[in-house]
């Protein structure tokens, strides 16, 4: 059951789905920003990913779904090698970033992540103030102009829609927030170092439904200046959110499609039965 | 399809069943309950308990002196009483008249028993009295014929009938017949006698105002042999009968002669034949005149009481010179009005003062400090006593009366300068920090103070701390952080098992094995020292030089095994060339040259010594406690550091460190808790010397190791016990302190991530 899509969704057509908030948006052009080919990944000798290929359109927000340990965390900690730090991990195959490899061993890890950002799925806050941690990425680079710091940890709320609740308490520990406010603190902080892509694993399954609903805003705006992957558990998040929807199964991916389509019109039975609740 | 009258039944046993079962986990839960508060409670208060009797043996030390009275008893003599004692068990009390008798009376009931006339020839008077060193028994009368009769009053116990019964006796060490002091029979205005060690001495001034004395060697069969010398006669010749005060020491050794307006000649007669003036000086502050003076217990202090009501404390003190000056040590506020007379205590450095108005005060000399004072009565006080015990006052009034008073004042001693401060000891030449609470004198003056002993707990912490926290601490970040998980599951129980070691053997090696190799090898240590750095630093630089693919043969966290081989060869290399370097840079021996050259004296049992087996015994406590504060910050928080493009090092440092640091730094706390209350090692491996100097090289007396050598030999719930508990006390405070800021940080460390 080699479910590997050569082929790119339809590019042209907007995104039929009616929940999905993308329509009456000015579309960029799509290019390709991820390509992923023939990626194995073992776990000691367990195979946890299975050839799995996909190219992820830059300025779009894709998600992944799938039942728990189908895969799709491990997947989405590809594009930053955050597994590098899993001491049995091993990698098979290539993922190039707008066409190079990030696998190779010329490439700097610490200027990928740069590139990827990534944000978890329970809030992970540093213990510094707010403001420290949005700059935190910024000073790893060796930025000290205060000015700088200043414009850019307050474009960074402003950008993660935080601003106008912390602006008086930037220098408060940023424990002190909520957990839908520290998930938004994260995204700010992830988006300060301004990288290509963020990777957003589980973003708001930590959160009530009203932090949720203001971080699903938050994406749909975000993905006007990034590439968006989000892993999801939740179905209608990812209907809501994504324009692109991969499906993944026993770690292989199923399908991968314009959301609408996939949720509409599956290719695949095991896609089918996923999406209306048969297991899950 | 089940049966609806068994499902009911079923239903109906399972609810049994189940309630037996629901009613036996109550019952064990309630057991665990109570069993775990019991567990606790009872930790709680058995800490309490000790807190609580360290309180209670160390409160009398700050209890205040009390005094009631006793009974009193009337004279009938309305002579001059020259002298008013007790007897060392406290029973019998007695008088010594200025007419020649002496007067016993039992102080319980009050009554008096017998009365001895003294063989005084009934037509010559007694002009002058002297009473030797207060716990002697001795006294003297200055007839005006030239003579002197030295009396001793003894008491023998004896126990008729199972009954302790106390017999006064009369004994005269010269013989039954006054002793010529003046050929040409002038009267004796002014005396002193001391009688010590087989010697006794009398000095006299006659009427003419020369003074001279007599020296008789005693042997024991009572054979004696008497020896007269005159005194230097110029220096005091001019001086008007009974106008001067004679101060002689029980050592017979040196000789105070003090005018009423100060002016005091102080003269060494430790050569009998030659009797030599070391100094003449006033002491008298201005605008006073001397009115009492008095030796205090150990014959090295005078007491001076003027007329401003002041009592002064003086004792020869060297001078760069290595000359004997007599210094005025410190002063005590008198009771009111001129000092009319000082009475010292028995066998402690205590004294009475009794002012003009009649109103007396108690003090304590070392302590600096006036223990109480009051208005005992309204009459003229003829003469003034303690009882050998200090337990006991009493008073001969103008009308003939004696009255006594209990006093409860056991601990004289203790002041808080006594115990914190820099005080000026007997013999001293300056003001210092001693502790010495013990010797073979009985009339030694206990120096008391803890500072010394703080001080030395101090040191060895600190050394201690010196070690241990680079080793322990960057251990627990490399172990928690770098190092891979299967060695990590290796090396940190082993290290915590260093913790099983018993300090007692960890403190004889030190002072037994490392102490002489140390010695040996010190310039091999300090190479040591210098060179493992340098070795760890430039074998991790080539490491990283070397091409890649030899390098990933190692997985990843084991490089640090690379490690141990090469710092055991930089630290036998160190060793084996030491020799060759002390050779070349330091004449073979490097302590004998630092003494020399530097003059850092070197003991063999060092701080360094016990900073490198403390160090041994405490890099576990803050080893573990700091690995468990590093690997436990949440994975989530390195992860979104390293997403963010932070390398590890970057992590490390602004993320790892900065969370971990409160687990951190309550790991130094617990350390340092440990460092301070450790015995065995800093009691084996010191040298135990209380000395205040901060040299790595120098021993010291740690507040620990000090109770554990001195408890078992002092007195029980004496002063110097009860002071050994208050240093206990200073050490529970101390650890209890440092413990508690630990866990409390450990504890805001918990809340703060608990949420993560």
């Amino acid at each position: 059951m080699n479910a590997k899509v050569e082929q790119m969704p339809n590019i042209n057509v907007n995104v039929p789905d009616s929940s999905s908030p993308s329509s009456g948006k000015v579309v960029k052009p799509e290019q390709i920003c991820f390509e992923v080919e023939d990626l194995d990944l073992y776990y000691g000798t367990t195979k946890a990913l299975k050839n799995i290929g996909m190219h992820i359109p830059e300025c779009r927000v894709t998600a992944f779904i799938g039942p728990s340990g189908c895969g799709k965390s491990t997947l989405l900690r590809c594009f930053n090698r955050m597994n590098d730090l899993v001491d049995s991990c091993r990698i098979e195959g290539q993922i190039r970033l707008k066409g190079q490899d990030i696998f190779a061993r010329n490439v700097d890890v610490a200027k990928l992540r740069q590139q990827v950002g990534m944000v978890f799925q329970k809030p992970n806050p540093f213990p510094k103030s707010i403001y420290e941690n949005v700059a935190y990425g910024l000073r790893l680079q060796g930025i000290r102009d205060r000015r700088v710091l200043d414009e850019t940890v307050e474009q960074s709320l402003v950008g993660a829609a935080l601003w106008d609740e912390v602006k008086d308490r930037l220098h408060d520990s940023a424990f002190g927030l909520s957990g839908g406010q520290q998930q938004r603190l994260v995204i700010a902080r992830a988006i300060a170092i301004q990288p290509e892509v963020l990777l957003l694993d589980e973003p708001a399954s930590a959160l009530d439904p009203i932090s949720t609903l203001k971080i699903e805003e938050l994406i749909y705006n975000l993905k006007e200046d990034y590439t968006i992957v989000i892993v999801t558990h939740n179905m209608q998040q990812a209907a809501r959110v994504s324009d692109y929807t991969a499906f993944m199964y026993l770690g292989e991916l199923v399908e991968f499609g314009a959301t609408g389509e996939l949720f509409t019109n599956p290719k695949k039975k095991n896609t089918e039965d996923y999406i209306t609740g048969r297991y899950g | 399809m089940r049966n609806a009258d068994t499902s009911l039944s079923i239903l109906q046993s399972s609810n049994d069943k189940e309630d037996k079962r629901n009613s036996r986990r109550r019952l064990l839960d309630r057991l665990t309950r109570y069993g775990v508060a019991l567990g606790g409670v009872g930790v709680i208060t058995a800490v309490g308990l000790i807190f609580f009797y360290l309180l209670y043996v160390v409160y009398p030390l700050f209890s205040p002196a009390a005094i009631h009275e006793g009974g009193s008893i009337s004279s009938p003599l309305q002579d001059e009483p020259q002298w008013l004692a007790f007897e060392e068990q406290g029973k019998i009390g007695f008088v010594v008249y200025k007419q020649g008798v002496v007067e016993f009376f039992d102080i319980e009931s009050g009554s008096r028993t017998t009365s001895v006339k003294l063989p005084i020839e009934t037509d010559v008077a007694v002009t002058s009295f002297a009473k030797g060193e207060s716990s002697s028994n001795l006294f003297a009368l200055g007839l005006n014929d030239g003579t002197v009769l030295v009396a001793e009053l003894d008491f023998d116990i004896s126990y008729p009938e199972d009954k302790r019964t106390v017999s006064p006796s009369i004994l005269y060490p010269l013989g039954n017949s006054p002793v010529q002091l003046d050929e040409q029979g002038q009267a004796i205005m002014q005396l002193a006698v001391q009688k010590y060690d087989g010697l006794l001495t009398i000095v006299v001034q006659r009427q003419s105002g020369v003074i001279g004395f007599q020296s008789y060697e005693i042997e024991e069969d009572g054979f004696i042999q008497p020896d007269e010398y005159e005194m230097v006669e110029a220096e005091v010749a001019q001086l008007a009968p009974r106008a001067v005060s004679l101060l002689l020491n029980r050592a017979q050794d040196t000789l105070y002669i003090i005018e009423p307006n100060g002016r005091t000649y102080f003269y060494d007669l430790f050569d009998k034949e030659e009797p030599e003036l070391i100094e003449t000086l006033s002491i008298a502050s201005p605008n006073s005149t001397i009115t009492a003076t008095r030796f205090l217990v150990g014959g090295i202090s005078i007491l001076v009481g003027d007329s401003r009501g002041e009592v002064a404390q003086w004792f020869p003190v060297r001078d760069e010179h290595n000359r004997l000056k007599l210094t005025k040590i410190r002063t005590f506020k008198g009771p009111g009005g001129a000092i009319e007379k000082l009475e010292t205590e028995y066998g402690r450095k205590g004294f009475l003062a009794l002012g003009e108005d009649g109103k007396f005060a108690l003090y304590h000399s070392t302590a600096e400090r006036k223990i109480f004072e009051k208005q005992l009565t309204s009459s003229k006080i003829k003469s003034i006593t303690l009882s050998p015990h200090n337990d006991l006052l009493a008073l001969y009034t103008e009308g003939g009366e004696i009255k006594s008073w209990h006093i409860d004042n056991p601990h004289p001693e203790v002041s808080f300068k006594a115990l914190w401060g820099k005080i000026w000891y007997e013999s001293r030449s300056q003001p210092e920090f001693i502790w010495q609470s013990s010797s073979a004198s009985d009339d030694f003056e206990p120096k008391f103070s803890i500072t010394p002993l703080a001080f030395g707990t101090l040191k060895a912490t600190f050394y201690t701390l010196l070690t241990a926290i680079p080793l322990a601490i960057f251990g627990a970040i490399y172990t928690g952080y770098f190092m891979s998980p299967v060695l990590r599951g290796k090396v940190k129980p082993a290290i915590e098992l260093m913790e099983a070691l018993p300090t007692v053997i960890l403190g004889f090696l030190a002072g037994l094995w490392l102490a002489p190799i140390l010695e040996k090898n010190l310039i091999g240590s300090f190479a040591i020292l210098l060179m493992l750095p340098l070795v760890v630093i430039s074998a991790c630089y080539f490491w990283f030089k070397l091409p890649e693919s030899m390098r990933t043969k190692l997985p990843d966290g084991w490089e640090s095994l690379l490690m141990i081989p090469l710092i055991l060869i930089a630290g036998w290399l160190c060793i084996a060339l030491g020799p060759y370097l002390e050779l070349a840079w330091f004449n073979g021996n490097l302590p004998q040259h630092m003494e020399v050259n530097w003059g850092i004296s070197y003991d063999q049992r060092n701080a360094m010594v016990i900073g490198i087996a403390m160090g041994f015994a405490v890099i576990p406590t803050i080893f573990s406690i700091a690995e468990d504060a590093v690997s436990s910050v949440p994975k989530m928080l390195t992860e979104g550091s390293l997403a963010l493009g932070a390398t590890r090092w970057q992590t490390l440092v602004g993320v790892i460190i900065l969370t971990a640091a409160p687990g951190i730094f309550s790991a130094v706390m617990i350390g340092l808790g440990r460092a301070v209350g450790e015995t065995m090692i800093v009691l084996m491996a010191t040298g135990n010397t209380p000395i205040m100097d901060f040299n790595l090289f120098e021993g010291l007396r740690a507040l620990s190791a000090n109770i554990a050598v001195e408890v078992p030999e002092s007195e029980l719930n004496s002063t110097h016990y009860r002071i050994l508990f208050f240093t206990g006390l200073v050490l529970f405070a101390f650890t209890f302190f440092f413990n508690t800021v630990g866990e409390l940080v450990r504890q805001n460390l918990r809340k703060k991530y608990g949420s993560l």
